[in-house]
């Protein structure tokens, strides 16, 4: 073994040009699945992070499954046609019974809080600029204690809501959009029943994801209760809990124990979520393929050793070293390729990530942020390495195994 | 079988596709021998050294090595007996072109789980004795032919063989070298060291103990060098 180890790591120290070259193969497939699973995962754990802490992991909500033709239907089957552009009829969405689950859910251990909403649709006004807004009552200390609302808070002015029933708090970008760049202005909201209600800005919502904070506007329930016509009402229940993988099981159990529809994040969030999948394929599939040609890379490089190596393997097959030895040797050569090539790719992707969280960059689409969102995690590196060794492993295998089966004999007298 | 066989080559056949290059050779060297083997080229000769080296398996026959019969279905044993009980040279030296002299010498040694300490000290030795004590860090492309020899015998003696194989070791020497191999030969010789040696070249054989002559595959005259 001891002659092994050194036969290898002498050839691989003095074949430097080859070394090096198959090294900086490694080097560069390391990188990228480092680099590139940080940033990819660094968005989505953002998204989903923000989303979840401002959204909660289950929402229960009333179901709307009323249909106009039902009653028709019943009697003639397929046999009618549906009218479109009837006028709508107002359907009860209350969640009747929300203090009832309040008090038989609140003490569950899974539980990190449980919040109450009212949520409306309707037009929010700033002098000329109109804007369609989901409304969103919220009784303020239990949201901020369930969903850390105040976080995103420009000027944390969440007390706002409690003490003044007419305050109003806009998402950062709906504000931009109505032209309001500072707090203290009045705002006309226009409700689906036609009133129209003067509140005061007190405060912006950045949660830094650009569809909330386009759209949404939070204010006390009671107040928004008194402008929709819905006094004591409450439509939506959200949980938060200590592990959002919980949240499935605990829909389905909701949804049978409450008779609401209860849906989880994942759920809500599933057009998202399939993207990230196909996102994460995506960057795999890529890096996976610049490791490849690493691996081909590898594969070229100890083949041709192998080849112009045939004398010496004959001569050492000669002096008692056996197949395995020499398949030892030269699949030595591809691990030491992946130890240097992962450590080396991982020191640069390192490097690289650091660099990349110093650039100052306006990044705005689904999220907005000011630089590139990364997820450091150490599990890339380690995985970026295993991943370097395993393919110069599995990339030199063969051509060390083609060695091994040299005939001295043939050699020697082929006089290669 | 005598007690001082080292080697002995018991009607050995060996077919390759349809041609038979040996027909049933018997041969025997005894401890101490320096026997040669003389032969026009395709011969048999060079095959012949292969099988009695374990490099190459007989079609028939059966090798004693120290009286006892070589299993060549049992590759691992064959390259523990070519470690340990065999010195080879080439006519080409086969030395590993990366690896220096001394680097080249240690290898069959550090197969055997020599330390690198002990094997480096004993690489050191031979190839002072082979008059190659300032070249020990040269990388072969440094050396001369008849150097880059030298330092392949010093590697076939790294494990004290108990014989020496030598296929045409002088075949790719200027008559200088040739004269120099052939006196370290003859010393190594006569401090007991079992050589059998491949040639083509028959002054050479003058400086052996035997030499058998080989003709289309069989031993066709044994002599005695005056």
């Amino acid at each position: 073994m001891k002659g092994n180890f050194f036969i290898s790591l002498r050839l691989f120290f003095e074949r430097r040009r080859q070394s090096v070259i198959a090294t900086l193969g490694v080097v560069i497939g390391t990188v990228a699945f480092v680099v590139m699973s940080s940033m990819i995962n660094g968005f989505q754990k953002y998204f989903l992070e923000e989303a979840l802490n401002i959204n909660g992991h289950v929402k229960i909500f009333v179901e709307s499954t009323f249909r106009e033709d039902r009653i028709l239907r019943k009697v003639y089957k397929e046999g009618i046609f549906l009218v479109l552009g009837a006028k709508p009829k107002s359907v009860k969405d209350r969640i009747s019974n929300y203090r009832e689950i309040l008090s038989k859910y609140a003490k569950d251990e899974n539980l990190l809080g449980i919040t109450l909403h009212l949520v409306g649709n309707g037009v929010i006004s700033y002098g000329v600029k109109e804007k369609p807004a989901t409304f969103v009552g919220i009784f303020p200390e239990l949201e901020n204690e369930t969903l850390k609302i105040s976080k995103y808070l420009v000027k944390n002015n969440l007390g706002q809501l409690e003490r003044n029933k007419e305050a109003v708090i806009l998402g950062i970008k709906l504000a931009e959009e109505l032209g309001i760049k500072d707090i203290g202005k009045k705002v006309i909201l226009l409700s689906p029943n036609g009133t129209l209600h003067r509140l005061k800005v007190v405060d912006f919502l950045n949660t830094g994801i650009t569809e909330i904070d386009k759209s949404r506007v939070y204010l006390h329930i009671k107040k928004l209760q008194d402008i929709l016509g819905k006094p004591n009402e409450v439509n939506e229940v959200i949980l938060k809990l200590k592990s959002a993988d919980l949240a499935p099981v605990y829909a389905k159990r909701l949804t049978k124990e409450t008779g609401y529809r209860a849906e989880s994040w994942q759920e809500s969030f599933k057009n998202f979520l399939s993207i990230f999948k196909i996102q994460r394929i995506i960057t795999r599939s890529v890096v996976f393929a610049i490791l490849l040609v690493s691996g081909f890379g590898i594969f070229n490089i100890i083949m041709m050793t192998v080849l112009e190596k045939k004398r010496d393997i004959a001569i050492l097959k000669a002096m008692g070293y056996e197949k395995r030895d020499i398949i030892f040797i030269f699949s030595l050569q591809g691990i030491i390729i992946g130890v240097f090539g992962g450590l080396a790719g991982n020191l640069l992707s390192f490097e690289i990530l650091e660099w990349l969280e110093t650039i100052k960059i306006g990044v705005e689409g689904i999220i907005r942020a000011e630089g590139f969102l990364l997820d450091r995690s150490i599990s890339y590196h380690l995985q970026g390495f295993i991943f370097a060794v395993l393919v110069s492993f599995l990339a030199s295998f063969y051509p060390a195994y083609r060695a091994s089966r040299f005939h001295p004999v043939e050699v020697f007298r082929s006089g290669s | 079988m005598e007690a001082d066989t080292v080697l002995k080559a018991e009607n050995i056949k060996k077919l390759i596709g349809n041609y038979e290059i040996l027909k049933g050779i018997n041969f025997s060297v005894k401890k101490g021998e320096f026997v040669s083997i003389v032969g026009a080229s395709g011969s048999g000769k060079s095959t012949l050294l292969y099988i009695l080296g374990l490099l190459d398996t007989p079609t028939e026959g059966k090798i004693f090595l120290e009286n006892r019969e070589v299993d060549f279905s049992q590759e691992k044993k064959l390259a523990a007996l070519r470690n340990r009980k065999f010195g080879f040279i080439f006519q080409f030296h086969y030395l590993i072109p990366e690896f220096t002299a001394l680097e080249n010498v240690m290898i069959p040694m550090l197969k055997v789980g020599v330390d690198l300490k002990r094997a480096k000290e004993k690489a050191e030795y031979l190839l002072e004795r082979l008059g190659l004590k300032d070249k020990i860090l040269r990388k072969p492309y440094q050396l001369s032919g008849g150097e880059q020899q030298r330092v392949a015998i010093a590697r076939a003696l790294a494990n004290d063989p108990i014989l020496l194989l030598a296929d045409e070791p002088t075949g790719n020497l200027d008559s200088v070298n040739t004269q120099k191999v052939m006196e370290i030969f003859q010393e190594l010789n006569s401090e007991g060291t079992t050589i059998v040696m491949v040639t083509h070249e028959r002054e050479l054989t003058r400086m052996t103990h035997r030499v058998v002559e080989i003709k289309d595959g069989e031993i066709v005259k044994e002599t005695t060098p005056a």
